[in-house]
């Protein structure tokens, strides 16, 4: 393997579940994937498909009542392998650590050196109340006092309590963020493209359009130089003219700043202009996984299939998923079958779906092509495929089926979108 | 908008307020059964007695004429004379107002001290005792009577354990804040044992209502976009609260505490009705069992005035805390 | 008037609510005491007896220590006397400075305050809706005017507003005749109940404006969606729009509001009972007020009320909280207190 193909990141068999009052939610289930250094990682799955909670759960910000239940996140991270190395040796494995191993303090440390986030709506993810320049100064000034005290930088507070608030609301120029942090804020406006940085610096989000709130959002997350820029449905809340700036920005700055990305999305037409390796989610599971030729030319799992089924070729996508009939299962733990859940909307469901179905290298394209599918195995057999109308039916739960899709709680199905979105 | 202009717009509504106020005041006399002079004159007066007292004091013009002398009368400072306590209204209500203002003072104080740790701590240990302490208290707080609670804590803390006092005020704060100064404890200890009963009665509604705002405003905030996207970008947690979550839940807080505004000088009258406490309170109640209207129209004024005033000051506040109350 | 989903939040709400059980419990105990005062009541609450004054409740029977000094054959000897009041089952909350027992008189006190709450609330409702739908939905100056004269009413606490018209109109009460009395189902209970009628229009006239901001906010919205452009398309009079359409659209928030202020008004009228400024004697603020010149012999004469008071105003108050929770109508902070 080159050195520009080594990994910054594996995850391995990650399960978050949301422990709600209609019963357990399984978010994300057993989900594994691995990003090399400088690439751009996508993971495409509709709403509800547990992709932005995987990310989450990455970088360890999935809010109660979910809850990260198993799995492991290595990262590559040589100064923190050597100093844990004796301390806890489960979580270090040559220059990789375990995060879910790690101290929390740790685990905290490395948002923004390690991992940082662009989110969905820029507009509801920044703080209202700061100006937009305070905001990045303040995630310059994190790294910036972490180096200067790496110890007490794993501290909750970074000597920052309720009287220090107090102070700095009380006597105006007393603040967290020093002079060098909001000149460095303003040097990532510009980087980002906003004209007039240090105007603008000053500014509240409400005065921002969406689109230079997004490039805001970038500067911030840049601001922790990170290894990996976890980029959650970026565009998607923005115009489209809009989101072909977004994306090129973040192309350009990912080859500028030669870090890895992941970027989330809905969107085949984004996977396919910017990713080089791409997983499919569906219900939870990474569904299917390989190079963006092995996805997008010789897709394997019908779900797959059924996503590219509208877009003719690579060089022209169509900008939208393509609907799928059926709805995406409510992940609710009671109602999910040991089996594959892609079978109720499966135009090649067969008897062997109903088994749980492992992740299986798949004989086309690269030897990285894996799909959670039976069809990897064996061909499509008529003769076994389901009966019509298998899983529409309330007698068919023994087997996994019979799950109502109008019947289902509507509050259940906000729930779940939301712990998405 | 700027700063200066949003809090030139409220004065402006502010002041539209304040002569709203000074008309009710001054047509309360006439939605009244019973005339003023009866008041005054002895039950014996004649007519032409009467008719004297009521030249005397401007009856007999019309209306709009009493109005306007009234108007100008209050714009010189000059609320009436009381021909019951034989004194000027104005003198009377401003002996009274410094009283009424420490008391509401120190509640505010020991509430907006209380309050916001406490709604901060339970909101960030959600389910935890200290949040089913903190959301009990609360709800007993708002549901109690503030004058049934200044008599239970009289109960208990005078009459079982004489340790303060039950009527009255004793010094003023100035002299015992300069007493403290000069490390005069023994003085400062007895104010403290005047103020500390009537603070705690007529806070107690407030910090109880303030926790509550705090920890559902809080857990909103902590739970929003920006707040895991602040975690994200490594800030440590006490920033998270503090700088961000906090700052923001106080807008509403704020908000509301204006709109409450008089609930706490409606607390203070029953406060001081409980304990005794020379303030405007015990001069409303007086004015009204002793119909002294001129004392009572003088005390609304000064109430409705000072209502304007510090809404005027949470306005200010609300401003700073929430930048797109003046940008918009 | 509210939807089946809103009905179903409810029950959702309620079934996992144990505050929100309690709160129906607390009400449903206050209502019935209040309803059924005559055969709750063990006597007749006004029926004095000196003989029976200041008994301690149950389980506080006291015991006072004298001590007298007292000379024999020549020597001061100290002599300890031991009187003991003792509670008795027939006061079980014990009696007042006239020996009237406790229980009936704070299960009298449900009924005033009650009545005057939810009158009051009524009252309040009445104009302030009136005033905020009309405002919110003429906007312009008819909204400036009715609002400008709502912050005046705010700027009058509502208990400083209270005192002065019940001080300047009087205490006018009305009598109304007790139907189990009436009915000679109870015929050792008083005959008839005093309703403090100008309390009740007084409370109603210095809280309608809390009604008055939620009303206009919503018929501010309400007045720009499309069945009303689509009724006043078709010339429907404002009137007709606002009472068919804006109204019952807006009754979630004023629902909610008016569960809150019937308790801002149970405290409002403790408090003016208190002052002594009420039509009525059988009020738990007047009982309190009385009880203050005994708080060193009988603290319960003026802790007991409160304690009704506390209840059912908590009971109401989580009534509340469970309608909030379920409806979600975004009042926080609308209505106040004492």
């Amino acid at each position: 393997m080159s050195d520009s193909q080594r990994d910054v990141l594996r995850v391995r068999d990650l399960s978050t579940r949301f422990f709600t009052e209609e019963g357990q939610v399984n978010a994300v289930e057993g989900v594994s994937f691995d990003v090399r250094d400088g690439e751009v990682y996508g993971i495409v799955g509709e709403s509800g498909s547990g992709k932005s909670v995987t990310a989450l759960s990455v970088i360890d910000l999935v809010a109660s009542p979910g809850k990260i239940t198993s799995g492991e996140v290595w990262y590559r991270n040589p100064d923190l392998a050597e100093e844990f190395r004796a301390e806890r040796p489960d979580a270090v494995r040559d220059e990789f650590v375990d995060l879910r191993r790690l101290p929390k303090g740790v685990r905290r440390s490395l948002r923004g050196p390690g991992f940082s986030t662009v989110f969905q709506d820029p507009m509801s993810s920044l703080n209202p109340s700061l100006t937009v320049g305070e905001q990045i100064a303040e995630a310059v000034e994190v790294q910036r006092r972490a180096r200067a005290n790496p110890r007490s930088t794993r501290s909750r507070t970074q000597g920052y309590g309720l009287g220090k608030f107090l102070v700095d609301s009380l006597v105006p120029g007393r603040d967290y963020t020093g002079e060098e942090s909001h000149e460095r804020a303003i040097e990532l406006l510009d980087q980002v493209g906003i004209p007039d940085p240090a105007q603008r610096a000053q500014e509240y989000p409400h005065q921002f359009s969406g689109g230079m709130l997004q490039r805001a959002m970038i500067a911030q997350a840049l601001a922790g130089e990170p290894d990996v820029l976890i980029a959650d449905e970026p565009t998607t809340a923005l115009d489209v003219t809009i989101q072909a700036q977004i994306l090129n920005l973040l192309r350009d700055l990912q080859q500028e700043e030669d870090m890895s990305v992941v970027l989330i999305t809905h969107d085949l037409g984004v996977i396919a202009r910017m990713c080089s390796r791409v997983g499919v989610m569906y219900a939870g599971q990474m569904v299917e996984r390989g190079s963006l030729s092995d996805v997008f030319d010789d897709p394997v799992h019908p779900y797959t299939q059924g996503l590219l089924g509208s877009i003719p070729d690579l060089e022209n996508p169509a900008p939208r998923l393509q609907p799928i009939e059926g709805n995406v299962p409510s992940l609710l733990d009671s109602e999910m079958g040991g089996r594959c859940y892609f079978a109720d909307r499966c135009p090649k469901a067969m008897e062997s779906c109903l088994h749980p179905i492992e992740m299986h290298d798949a004989d086309a394209g690269s030897d990285e092509h894996e799909a959670r599918c039976v069809l990897t195995e064996t061909d499509y057999r008529p003769e076994e495929a389901l009966p019509e109308g298998y899983f529409d039916g309330g007698d068919g739960d023994g087997g996994g089926g019979g799950r109502e899709t109008d019947g289902s709680d509507p509050e259940a199905r906000e729930e779940e979108v939301r712990a998405d979105d | 908008m700027s700063l200066a202009r949003f809090l030139l717009k409220r004065g402006l509504q502010g002041v539209f307020v304040v002569w709203g106020v000074v008309t009710v005041v001054f047509l309360l006399r006439f939605i009244t059964p019973g005339d003023p002079i009866s008041v005054i004159a002895p039950l014996d007066a004649s007519p032409a007695t009467r008719q004297a007292i009521a030249a005397e004091l401007g009856l007999n013009r019309p209306l709009y004429v009493q109005y306007l002398d009234y108007l100008v009368g209050l714009l010189q400072g000059d609320m009436g004379y009381s021909y019951i306590s034989n004194t000027s209204a104005s003198a009377r209500v401003f002996a009274r107002l410094p009283a009424t203002l420490e008391l509401a003072v120190a509640a505010t104080l020991v509430a907006v001290v209380l309050s916001i740790p406490l709604g901060v701590l339970s909101a960030t240990n959600r389910n935890e005792p200290v949040d089913y302490g903190a959301t009990t208290f609360s709800l007993v707080g708002i549901s109690t009577p503030n004058f049934w609670l200044g008599i239970m804590l009289v109960l208990l803390f005078a009459v079982e354990f004489g340790v303060f006092k039950t009527s009255g005020r004793g010094i003023t704060s100035a002299r015992a804040l300069s007493a403290l100064a000069t490390g005069n404890l023994d003085v400062f200890v007895s104010w403290l044992t005047y103020i500390t009963l009537p603070a705690i009665t007529l806070g107690t509604y407030f910090t109880a209502l303030i926790t509550r705002l705090t920890r559902s405003g809080m857990l909103d905030e902590l739970g929003s976009a920006y707040v895991r996207a602040t975690r994200a970008k490594g800030l440590p947690e006490t920033l998270v609260r503090y700088r961000h979550a906090l700052r923001n839940t106080l807008i509403p807080v704020v908000t509301v505490l204006g709109l409450q505004l008089g609930t706490l000088i409606g607390g203070a009258v029953i406060t001081e009705a409980v304990f005794a406490w020379p303030g405007l309170g015990t001069l409303v109640i007086n004015s009204i069992t002793g119909r002294d209207w001129v004392v009572l129209q003088g005390s609304l004024i000064v109430i409705g005035v000072g209502f304007v005033l510090i809404n005027l000051v949470v306005d200010a506040l609300y401003a700073y805390l929430d930048p797109r109350v003046v940008s918009d | 008037m509210l939807s089946p989903r809103s009905l179903r939040n409810l029950k959702r709400e309620l079934s996992r609510s144990a505050l929100a059980k309690t709160g129906i419990a607390l009400v449903v105990l206050v209502v019935g005491v209040a309803a059924l005062a005559p055969l709750v009541a063990p006597h007749d609450p006004t029926a004095q007896n000196l003989d029976d004054a200041q008994l301690p409740p149950l389980g506080f029977s006291e015991t006072e220590n004298s001590t007298t000094t007292e000379v024999v054959d020549g020597e001061v000897q100290i002599v300890n006397e031991t009187t003991t009041i003792n509670a008795t089952a027939e006061h079980p909350l014990g009696t007042d400075s006239l020996g009237r027992d406790m229980l009936s008189r704070v299960v009298y006190g449900a009924r005033t305050s009650l009545l005057v709450g939810v009158l009051g609330t009524f009252i309040a409702g009445g104009i302030g809706v009136t005033v905020g739908l009309v405002a919110g939905y003429y906007r312009g100056r008819v909204d400036d005017a009715l609002m400008r004269s709502a912050d005046v009413m705010l700027a009058f606490p509502s208990l400083v507003l209270a005192i002065a018209l019940v001080g300047l109109w009087g205490r006018a009460a009305y009598r109304i005749p007790d139907p189990f009395v009436l009915l000679g189902i109870t015929p050792d209970m008083p005959a008839s109940f005093v309703l403090p009628g100008t309390v009740v229009v007084v409370v109603g006239l210095v809280n309608w404006v809390w009604f008055a901001r939620v009303a206009r906010g919503e018929a501010l919205s309400i007045r720009e969606q499309e069945y009303v452009k689509a009724a006043r398309a078709v010339g429907a009079s404002d009137a007709r729009i606002i009472a068919r359409h804006v109204l019952p659209n807006a009754l979630t928030p004023i629902l909610v509001l008016g569960t809150i202020q019937i308790a801002a008004i149970v405290l409002l009228e403790s408090a003016l009972s208190f002052l002594g400024f009420s039509g009525t004697t059988l009020s738990w603020g007047f009982d309190i007020a009385q009880g203050r010149d005994y708080l060193a012999s009988a603290w319960w004469i003026s802790t007991i009320p409160g304690v009704a008071i506390v209840l059912a105003v908590i009971g109401i108050n989580l009534v509340g909280d469970w309608l909030r929770d379920a409806l979600d109508p975004d009042i926080e902070g609308e209505g106040g207190g004492v």
